[in-house]
């Protein structure tokens, strides 16, 4: 009985406290956070925004990580020599993103912010209202060697809401498919640059002995990226928009003919048993160091490979990228980007200085430093030739600047519909759905995540 | 001032730091979890949508929250059954039976429970990894081809795969409490048992299972509270839920929702939930065991 009591008044104390507590919310007529919020207004349609001379205060919150801080600290130091009177706040650090947190909430954002890194994503930023809409600024905007920064992107921004940008990619990589060029040679295996190609050599690897391929199944975006997105744009003619339709949650844009080709290729590679079975419970390093150790020939994966495994890379072991192999012959090379990307807060206290260093970044020299510093390279299209940057990475430069290569612009899915994306692929591998069930899945996600 | 209310101000002055500890780090962050329940938020802005109980709706429509509550239960019961059987055997083994080197045996047996939970998922990936593993590398020695089992990532096997480790990383903290237990047993009254003819097996039954009832039950609940709100780490470490979200469990699923999809509000609904069924479980646990060690004898 006594429990009885003091569980009854537990109870109602809890739900006291928790209707006197939401009384200090906000109530707003939201939809829910899957709803994205109405565009934000492009407050400045004036792109000659002046680069030198700029007054006030300007904050920049960046992320470091694998690429460190030493472009930063450059870029940053010669900003200001542009800008002596400008008082420059650096927010950086490892953990910065949750370090910001409180001030992204409470509506004191820094200027500028790299979203990169734990505890970022710039969807969810755009979604939360945080981000300037600079559409109309990047329609015009020139750097401060004069040049018009979208013409010199390789990447263009993605868009959100239609046809609004809110963001720019940073840093770019690609998906695509590794491999040991010395094995392939060793073994007289012909690189593929189409599907048929690509069937046809991993049915000779299978015959070797070896699996023909091993993925990251714990992070299932790395096939997704690195194999079946790219296979989309391949099946829809080269057409990049319906990555695009995908991300604007578009009816249907999930279960089209496209859609159908690209699962019908995946699932030739189940079928045929190309896909190493233990596969699906390998994560990143699992999977890098076995392919590494010639497990399988090929692996999904990103640029950032090399560079991430450089301590376990056997010798004589030399990395090739192929950006995608869905394609038929004589089709563009896809190329699924991967991105890092820069913005300005919807709330910057000084939006004319956030405009002014995004002219200052993108120029051809600072993505040559870029790819000098952290070996990597920024979405800036520049001559790498004579640069420090790995081989892999000047092997990919030259499918960037290809005219056989098409660029997809940088997607990123409602973090809903991506976790069922996720999900769905390893399903599909697994033979646990069909590739009706995986297009019902996500047409399903997509249409909770549009309400 | 009478001594009584000296008494009073004495204890509330000495209560006090602890009260608002506990008010602050464990009473606030439960109620402000409550509260959260109720809205729909990102976690990451100020606005906050009061939307009532539809979270509560939407999370008993979720079949991923049901495959939760049934690998959270799965855990318990597997977890229970396993660590009580082995930590009774082996800490019956090291006190009342003549084994030699009981003591390496005791030190062998508790040195997992040194181990970070984190560390021994990574362990057991290792062991499990379908190519390079011991266990698929072990079975190969007797196949003629290489065995190729996908321990974590075959739907019927992920959850077995799971619990294993579960139950080898918690033998030894409840062994030790077992132990106590068992050597806190009067030595007179094996004594008259040997006295009186009866058998390792009777003495056993009759007892030290009724002497270490007690001590046994606090250890059953430990287990299933401790599983409840912990069993996130080694399925986070291990799977992260995967393959499909069939190693989900409701603190995995929490993460899920709260840090990677950005449903703060939804998470908290699941934690609300986690807290309830914690709270269910360990009454209807106490009622079930309430059974005194005289029964047992």
């Amino acid at each position: 009985m006594k429990l009885k009591t003091l569980l009854l008044c537990s109870v109602i104390c809890i739900l006291l406290t928790t209707v006197a507590c939401g009384n200090n919310a906000t109530n707003t007529n939201g939809n829910g956070t899957n709803t994205e919020k109405p565009a934000t207004t492009d407050t400045n349609k004036d792109p000659e925004v002046t680069t030198t001379g700029l007054k006030g205060d300007f904050e920049i919150q960046y992320f470091v990580g694998g690429y460190g801080d030493a472009w930063w600290l450059e870029v940053i130091e010669g900003f200001q020599k542009a800008n002596p009177d400008l008082k420059i706040t650096q927010s950086a650090g490892p953990k910065i993103n949750e370090q910001m947190q409180p001030r992204w909430i409470s509506n004191d954002p820094p200027d500028v912010v790299y979203i990169d890194g734990a505890g970022s994503n710039e969807r969810q930023m755009i979604v939360d209202d945080q981000l300037m809409d600079i559409t109309s600024f990047l329609e015009t905007a020139v750097n401060v060697d004069g040049e018009k920064i979208k013409d010199i992107l390789i990447s263009q921004p993605s868009i959100f809401n239609g046809d609004k940008n809110y963001n720019l990619p940073l840093v770019f990589g690609s998906w695509g498919l590794f491999y040991d060029k010395a094995l392939f040679t060793q073994n007289n295996w012909a690189v593929p640059t189409n599907w048929d190609e690509f069937i046809a050599v991993s049915e000779q690897i299978k015959a070797s002995g070896m699996p023909a391929l091993l993925h990251t199944g714990v992070y299932p975006y790395y096939i997704n990226g690195g194999l079946l997105d790219s296979a989309m744009v391949a099946a829809n003619g080269g057409d990049t928009s319906i990555l695009t339709s995908q991300v604007n949650l578009e009816e249907g844009s999930f279960s089209n003919d496209a859609v159908k080709k690209a699962l019908a290729q995946f699932m030739q590679l189940v079928d045929k048993n190309l896909i190493d079975p233990g596969s699906v419970a390998l994560n990143h390093t699992d999977s890098q160091a076995q392919w590494l150790q010639h497990k399988a020939a090929f692996i999904p994966n990103g640029l950032w490979l090399e560079n991430e495994m450089k301590n376990d890379i056997p010798a004589g072991f030399d990395f090739g990228f192929i950006p995608s192999v869905a394609q038929a012959a004589g089709e563009n090379n896809i190329v699924i980007p991967y991105t890092a990307t820069i913005a300005i807060a919807k709330d910057a206290k000084n939006p004319d200085a956030a405009k002014a260093f995004l002219q200052y970044v993108f120029t051809k020299q600072n993505a040559l430093r870029w790819a000098e510093i952290t070996g990597a390279i920024m979405n800036v299209k520049a001559d790498l030739s004579n640069s420090s940057a790995s081989g892999v990475v000047k092997d990919a430069m030259d499918f960037f600047n290809s005219d056989t290569t098409t660029v997809a612009p940088v997607t990123v899915l409602n973090a809903d519909v991506e976790k069922v994306k996720q999900d769905s692929i390893i399903a599909l591998s697994i033979g646990k759905i069909t590739p009706e069930e995986w297009m019902t899945r996500l047409e399903e996600a997509a249409a909770k995540a549009r309400k | 001032m009478s001594p009584r209310l000296k008494r009073t101000g004495f204890i509330t002055i000495f209560l006090l730091p602890t009260f608002i500890f506990f008010c602050l780090f464990t009473l606030y962050p439960i109620v402000k979890g409550i509260q959260i329940s109720f809205f729909d938020w990102s976690g990451r802005t100020k606005e906050m949508d009061f939307i009532g109980i539809q979270n509560f709706l939407d999370l008993f429509s979720d079949p991923i929250i049901w495959t939760a509550i049934k690998n959270d239960y799965f855990l318990v019961v597997g977890k229970v059954l396993g660590i009580m059987l082995l930590a009774t055997i082996f800490a019956v083994s090291v006190t009342r039976l003549k084994v030699v080197g009981r003591n390496i045996f005791r030190v062998i047996f508790f040195i997992p429970n040194v181990i970070s939970v984190v560390v021994i998922g990574v362990l057991f990936r290792f062991v499990y990894n379908p190519n390079l593993g011991f266990i698929n590398s072990f079975l190969s020695l007797f196949t003629e081809n290489p065995v190729q089992i996908s321990w974590l990532g075959s739907e019927n096997l992920a959850m077995w795969s799971l619990l294993w480790p579960s139950i080898w990383a918690g033998i030894g903290f409840y062994m030790i409490l077992l132990i106590a237990a068992i050597l806190s047993i009067p030595t007179e009254l094996y004594e008259a048992a040997d006295l009186d003819g009866a058998t390792q097996s009777q003495q056993f039954w009759s007892l030290t299972l009724p002497l270490i009832w007690e001590q046994m039950k606090v250890s059953i609940l430990h287990i299933v509270m401790t599983t409840l709100n912990g069993s996130f780490i080694i399925v986070w470490i291990m799977t992260e839920g995967g393959p499909d979200n069939s190693t989900q469990v409701m603190g995995s699923y929490l993460y899920q929702m709260g840090f990677r999809q950005y449903h703060m509000g939804y998470a908290a609904a699941i934690g609300v939930l986690i807290l309830v069924l914690s709270l269910i479980t360990t009454m209807a646990l106490q009622k079930l065991l309430s059974k005194n060690t005289t029964e047992l004898a």
